[in-house]
């Protein structure tokens, strides 16, 4: 089952406000890039050699910013009400 | 109107537990919940256990939605060859006051939220808690926004990935290696199918655990919990591990799905929910302070749950210390002193209780727990060993003991396996 | 300045198509456990048409809704949102009415409310989609109707209407009072702020029966329901993806343009 399969089963509130930022800049010299394994969605994709980030699948975990050691994701909840609804938890 | 007695941030089990008990008390209580409704942000693996919700809610199975009652457990080592697992089954466990309860985490807080609200606490929805209203050293309310809301006292309800217990200076940023993910798929099958193929009678249930090849042999396991209609089955793993190794949860829960063991108990299932969340899980030493001027801590937030291998527990804790946090917000409430001295008060019934006694009895755990040996070697010589022991290929039989030799032989040395087994008694 | 809005309460429209589900048997939708129902998104945009009043010329905001008491949450919501009061008609006899009757009992309300200038409804609810209800409530109330509204302004005693029209707007000016619908092109609904859910979630919100609202039984219910639904299907959507490559643009533009037309063909 795929990424997208499985998201596609989950209630989102999507905002329009964006609740992660990714700074590319420092994106750019990291070997690492830890965000590919910490994020359990998948919103962080490598195209060639940059990161590309989306907010809409994000399950809110908060991994992605822990693991980030370039300190390149600023983090925060979606605001109130918006964002992923379980179901069943 | 203007002023609260309490501010509850979060309505998870800490966070219920704590209006509940303020609110019975007759304190002004409001409880903000980020979530949409709640319980829409919470997850979780799938089995209480202990009596703490009973304390809250007596005879609360009569009418809460409780999935199953755990009446087996098992933990399997799994191998790519077969596995070895020891299985419980309990008949005291299906009698009242029953050990464990499987729930589903967002049906289960919407209820207990509902009860919240009964017992006259105020729920705020949908609001997410931007800040803390801080004057001098004291913590005066929250601000969500340009709104402010004051009051008495401030519990930190908030789960796991505790941004407001970090911005109040109550804990260092978090290391990927103090930190689990855990991934989990919610899997419809019919009620008739779990029961014949778990070997389940009406609310009977079963919690599994497997360690082994579910996490590719790296530190963590996997889980499958039977509710009413549907099999919670996760996969935990270490994320210092996964970013080290370059392995995704993902991934690993959709191995996991695959793995003989596991497809024939899923089969013809299928998955209605994807959710992950984080569990903070280096024990006494991630602790943040619980308390200041007018805080307190409480729950995942306060890092407050107990892993040992063997126990998997956090939501019974997180009931305890919204409890114990409420209790002392009473007596704070009697002296109208919320100074920290007063408030010093919970970490004084923490202590007294099997909430921080636990975290010491086990706080060897979360070292021993890295050991890589537990996830990778031990399982392949488990399963070796019963294969040797009941393989039968016409040859004469070896001792058992000198099997088990042949198995270790280059392996791992007795002397590095006593001190295995040594450090487990410690820490487990 | 008395408005009154009706809501409905609806099947969260955001949910995933996983999660709908349909009672082939018994022709009915049914609602995902646990997922709480919400205000019809066209309804709260009538409530923030009335509330761009209120803030503007000052005045008292009431919802009103049908259902049993379970459609609390959506009235605790525009009173969050900054309505005055909240009232719910309530009765068995209402169960299985059709967009006719339910006009007629919001009438009945409205009526026993008695003070109004203004009522406002969403253009249409955003389950069934039929659109009719507002029309039928300005019926039986006798006064003016405009629906699809993207801007209502109450100036000097009169209400100005832009109403949202296939190619544009046209403006309308009515007498008071009147009904308008509300079209999602009027903007956006504001979030309630934090003190607006604290003081909703402790208001009264009365609840009238039939017999309250001088309701004629023959009016509401199934028997009087003027369509019948005949099948509840939940279409499927078949995807595929086909790349078209070629030597060059023209080639591959050649190649995409006889797909089409072969389709146009057999479709």
């Amino acid at each position: 089952m795929k990424v997208e399969e499985k998201l596609a089963l989950n209630k989102f509130d999507v905002d329009k406000e964006v609740h992660i930022t990714v700074n590319e800049e420092g994106c750019r010299d990291c070997e690492l890039k830890p965000c590919l394994y910490a994020c359990p969605a998948d919103c962080f994709v490598l195209r060639e050699d940059h990161i590309t980030f989306s907010y809409e699948g994000c399950l809110e975990c908060g991994s992605c910013q822990i693991a980030c050691a370039k300190g390149a994701i600023s983090w925060t909840y979606p605001r109130g009400g918006f964002g992923v609804c379980y179901q069943y938890g | 109107m203007d002023r609260f007695d309490a501010i509850v941030v979060g309505a998870g089990p800490a966070g219920c537990a704590s209006a509940l008990v303020m609110a019975k008390a007759g304190l002004k209580v409001l409880v903000f919940e980020r979530g949409k409704y709640v319980g829409a942000k919470n997850m979780w693996g799938g089995a209480f256990f202990g009596p703490q919700i009973n304390y809250l809610f007596p005879n609360f199975w009569e009418e809460a939605p409780v999935e199953r009652l755990v009446t087996r457990h098992v933990i399997s080592f799994l191998t790519g060859k077969g596995s070895v697992s020891v299985d419980f089954k309990s008949t005291d466990f299906g009698i009242p006051p029953y050990n464990g309860f499987i729930l589903l985490r967002a049906k289960f807080d919407l209820w207990m939220a509902k009860q919240v609200e009964k017992a006259g606490a105020i729920l705020a929805t949908g609001l997410k808690v931007d800040d803390l209203l801080v004057e001098g050293e004291k913590v005066k309310g929250v601000k969500i926004g340009k709104e402010e809301f004051h009051s008495d006292v401030v519990i930190l309800a908030e789960g796991a990935n505790s941004l407001l217990t970090q911005k109040a200076g109550l804990r260092k940023e978090f290391s990927s290696e103090d930190i689990k993910q855990g991934v989990k798929e919610v899997i419809q099958l019919s009620r008739k199918t779990i029961e014949e193929r778990f070997n389940l009678k009406g609310n009977e249930g079963v919690a599994m655990e497997f360690v082994g090849l579910c996490t590719r042999g790296l530190p963590g396991g996997g889980f499958l919990y039977t509710n009413k209609e549907s099999l919670s089955l996760g996969v935990v793993a270490q994320l210092s591990d996964l970013i080290k190794n370059r392995v995704k949860t993902l991934d690993l829960l959709e191995e996991f799905k695959t793995h003989p063991e596991i497809g024939k108990l899923i089969e013809g299932g299928q998955t209605v929910e994807y959710s992950a969340h984080l569990i903070p899980v280096a024990g006494l030493g991630m602790i943040p302070r619980l308390y200041r001027d007018g805080l307190l801590v409480t729950g995942d937030a306060g890092a407050l749950l107990l892993g040992t291998g063997l126990i998997l527990e956090g939501a019974n804790f997180a009931i305890a210390s919204g409890m114990a946090a409420a209790e002392t917000v009473k007596m704070a409430k009697e002296r109208e002193d919320f100074s920290q001295r007063t408030l010093s008060h919970y970490q004084q019934i923490l202590k007294e209780s099997f909430v921080l006694q636990d975290l010491e009895t086990f706080k060897k755990a979360p070292k021993f727990l890295k050991n890589a040996r537990i996830y990778h070697l031990y399982p392949e010589l488990i399963v070796e060993m019963a294969e040797k022991i009941f393989r039968n290929n016409g040859e004469p039989r070896k001792g058992t003991f000198r099997m088990v030799r042949e198995v270790l032989k280059g392996r791992i040395s007795i002397w590095q396996l006593f001190s295995d087994v040594m450090k487990a008694r410690k820490a487990i | 300045m008395e408005i009154i809005v009706c809501i409905k309460q609806i099947l969260d429209p955001d949910l995933p198509p996983a999660k709908f589900m349909v009672d082939k048997e018994r022709n009915k939708v049914i609602p995902p456990e646990g997922i709480p129902f919400v205000i019809n998104p066209y309804d709260a945009l009538a409530v923030e048409a009335a509330l761009k009043i209120k803030d503007e010329k000052g005045g008292k905001i009431t919802v009103i809704t049908i259902g049993d008491k379970s459609t609390e949450d959506i009235v605790r919501k525009a009173l969050a949102m900054g309505a005055d009061e909240g009232l719910i008609i309530s009765d068995t006899i209402f169960e299985e009415s059709d967009s006719f009757a339910v006009g007629y009992i919001l009438a009945q309300g409205i009526k026993k409310i008695g003070r109004y200038d203004l009522i406002l409804c969403g253009r249409q609810a955003a389950d069934w989609d039929n659109g009719v209800v507002g029309s039928v409530v300005a019926e039986y109330l006798g006064i003016p109707i405009v629906t699809r509204a993207k801007d209502v302004k109450v100036v000097n005693g009169r209400v100005n209407v832009e109403r949202v029209t296939t190619d544009g707007f046209e403006t309308f000016e009515l007498e008071l009072p009147a009904l308008i619908t509300v079209s999602s092109e009027l903007g956006q609904a504001r979030l309630p702020s934090g003190w607006g859910i604290i003081k909703a979630a402790s208001k009264e919100i009365p609840i009238w029966s039939g017999k309250e609202i001088e309701t004629d039984i023959s009016k509401v219910g199934k028997k009087a329901s003027r369509n019948q639904l005949m099948r509840l299907i939940i279409p499927s959507y078949e995807r595929r993806c086909e790349f078209i490559t070629g030597e060059d643009l023209h080639e591959i533009s050649a190649k995409l343009t006889s797909k089409l037309m072969e389709r146009r063909i057999h479709e």
